[in-house]
């Protein structure tokens, strides 16, 4: 199911998106060129192939790459701290120039 | 890269141009700042994640219903240069508070030229983690979920060339 989910071209993209960070429905339907439906379709065959979470928060569903996707913690991190690692490197590199 | 053992560790870097001074100080006190706000393992959202910069000092989240969840604990703390911390949390995103359990994360940070600082991060002993070698098999399902995640972050490093 997972490879099936890995299939699409428009689902490789939202879980690229999601490398950055969790995002609303609503904020993907606008960073993507299909309509809100569209995007919830793609949606769920990810989550039924256990490779994101949802919550809600407030009215909102929140979408995020479910860890447990991973082979293991270990691969998981290797790319979680590339991702914190460059906001580090944005924060400090923005509070340098602040001074 | 399907050959990693649960015993690799994770080693990134990146050069800063700060001081290790500041690197430091955004890294650990200013950690709040930057750390991606999807990474916490509370049952409520994160309001603000805290590092307590002394051996023992507790590394938690402030939820937004009031409550601290603890996810860490510093085990050295030897600034600006470097510090380590134990990464409370297992397979579960649950926190783990058997200290022989968890996996461990150390940050050096060492200055360059030019006012630069380069800092390194080793996220080690995954091997401690309980079920952390096999989460994929856990679930039930095969995929190519970790070879996608190579082939976005090879894309990444091509666009920004």
């Amino acid at each position: 199911m997972q490879l099936d989910a890995l299939g699409d071209a428009t689902r490789r993209a939202i879980l690229a998106r999601l490398l950055d960070g969790p995002a609303p429905v609503g904020k993907l339907a606008r960073d993507f060129p299909i309509s809100r439906p569209a995007i919830s379709q793609h949606l769920r065959v990810l989550k039924d192939a256990k490779l994101v979470l949802d919550r809600a928060e407030g009215t909102r569903r929140v979408y995020q790459l479910n860890p447990q996707g991973f082979d293991s913690l270990r691969d998981y991190f290797d790319q979680f701290w590339a991702v914190a690692l460059k906001a580090f490197q944005e924060k400090v590199e923005e509070e340098s120039k602040e001074q | 890269m399907a050959d990693h053992t649960a015993d690799t560790p994770v080693r990134k870097s990146i050069t800063v141009k700060a001081t290790a001074e500041r690197a430091f100080r955004v890294f650990t006190e200013g950690f709040d700042t930057w750390w991606p706000r999807s990474h916490h393992i509370g049952d409520a959202p994160m309001k603000r994640a805290v590092i307590e910069g002394f051996v023992g000092g507790r590394c938690y989240s402030e939820q937004t219903d009031g409550k601290d969840c603890p996810w860490g604990q510093i085990l050295e703390w030897d600034p600006p240069r470097r510090f380590v911390m134990a990464w409370m949390i297992n397979k579960d995103w649950k926190f783990e508070p058997d200290l022989a359990k968890c996996s461990e994360v150390e940050v050096r940070f060492t200055p360059q030229a030019a006012g630069s600082t380069l800092v390194e991060l080793e996220h080690r002993y995954f091997n401690r983690v309980e079920g952390g070698e096999k989460m994929r098999e856990s679930v039930g399902a095969p995929g190519g979920w970790t070879d996608l995640i190579n082939l976005y972050a090879q894309q990444v490093e091509k666009e920004s060339q």
